[in-house]
């Protein structure tokens, strides 16, 4: 029962997903309180919204800032808390915090000028990976195969106003099989896995990857709630690949996708985000 | 039952909620539900850089 109990949900746009958690908030007897990311506004002293735990389900890394910022200011719980969006929304500070709890992750080297940026690379190696620490979907990632590739794309990447361009983030490049490997963490527990499988080099599932459903062995749930509680634990979707010395934890995602999951495995995911913002609720 | 802004088509609400994204069922663009009642949609929001994950 809800015991007048509300579940807010922040977003940017409604996909399954969020329909699936505002079903299954619904169906446990928990009214939904919407709250669009482009509409909300947030005062000092008191909430313009009314909900005892809120899921941040924005895809804007920059509204999940502020707005768990916010929401913590007032006292209501987020799910994930603001710490753990700023850190697992950040590459540069998620591959600091995994390399700090002794997590395996591709060797990784981050510069703050392209001059830098060309230094990080060769000392890589190629090929490289060039990533922006800040947003996903496999977006102006960049496979850097030779120095001239790495000149064009820096003079490119120099072009684009954005301070989130001025961090280079240079990462190797894993020679793995044509799949990387998802597993999706709440609270202490690996609820639900899958393989992407593309022949594009990025397996993000928003690219089209075909997925497959993954047996969640012991090493793998180990290893993906270690990585998920070195960023603060929460609702997170560990990214691994399967390198040639083992598995290495690429991304930890704050705000992870999780219709093509549910497909796959038939696991209720929302009905475990849901029951997890709950129980963060009452805490 | 609505038009598609870009294409107009005629698009349908089902059962699609506030703030659903989805294709048209013409011309492809991502079209967003602005208003139940009446049913609206209007172009979905554009990906912006940090967007993600």
């Amino acid at each position: 029962m809800s015991d007048g109990f509300r579940l807010g949900v922040f977003y940017t746009i409604v996909r399954p997903e969020e329909k699936w958690i505002f079903a299954a908030a619904e169906s446990r007897g928990f009214p939904v309180v919407r709250i669009d990311d482009a509409e909300v506004t947030f005062g000092l002293d008191r909430p313009d919204v009314d909900a005892d735990v809120v899921v941040n389900r924005s895809v804007s890394h920059t509204r999940s800032l502020y707005a768990t910022r916010c929401y913590a200011h007032y006292g209501i719980p987020t799910v994930n808390l603001p710490d753990v969006v700023e850190l697992a929304g950040d590459k540069v500070r998620s591959s600091l915090r995994l390399a700090e709890r002794g997590i395996p992750t591709p060797r990784t080297v981050i510069a703050l000028s392209p001059e830098a940026a060309l230094k990080a690379i060769e000392r890589i190696g190629y090929p490289a990976v060039l990533k922006p620490a800040v947003g996903s979907w496999g977006r102006l990632m960049a496979k850097v195969s030779s120095r001239e590739e790495a000149e064009q794309i820096l003079e490119h990447k120099t072009a684009l106003a954005s301070p989130v361009h001025s961090v280079f983030y240079v990462q190797e490049y894993v020679p793995k099989p044509d799949r990387d490997l998802r597993v999706f963490v709440v609270g202490s527990d690996a609820i639900a896995g899958m393989y992407r499988r593309s022949s594009d080099w990025r397996t993000n599932a928003a690219r089209g990857a075909t997925t497959e459903r993954l047996p969640i062995t012991d090493e793998l749930r180990e290893l993906a709630v270690r990585a998920a509680e070195a960023v603060g634990g929460g609702v997170l979707a560990v990214d691994l690949m399967e390198s040639p010395q083992g598995l290495v934890v690429h991304e930890v995602n704050p705000t992870p996708e999780f219709k093509a999951l549910t497909t796959v495995t038939g696991v209720d995911i929302a009905g475990s985000v849901v029951d997890y913002a709950i129980e963060v609720g009452r805490r | 039952m609505t038009q598609c802004p870009e294409c107009d088509a005629k698009v349908e609400r089902h059962d699609k909620v506030l703030g659903e994204v989805f294709p048209c069922p013409d011309c492809g663009t991502e079209l967003e539900v602005f208003g139940t009642n009446p049913f609206a949609v209007q172009p979905a929001p554009k990906e912006a850089e940090d967007w993600g994950e």
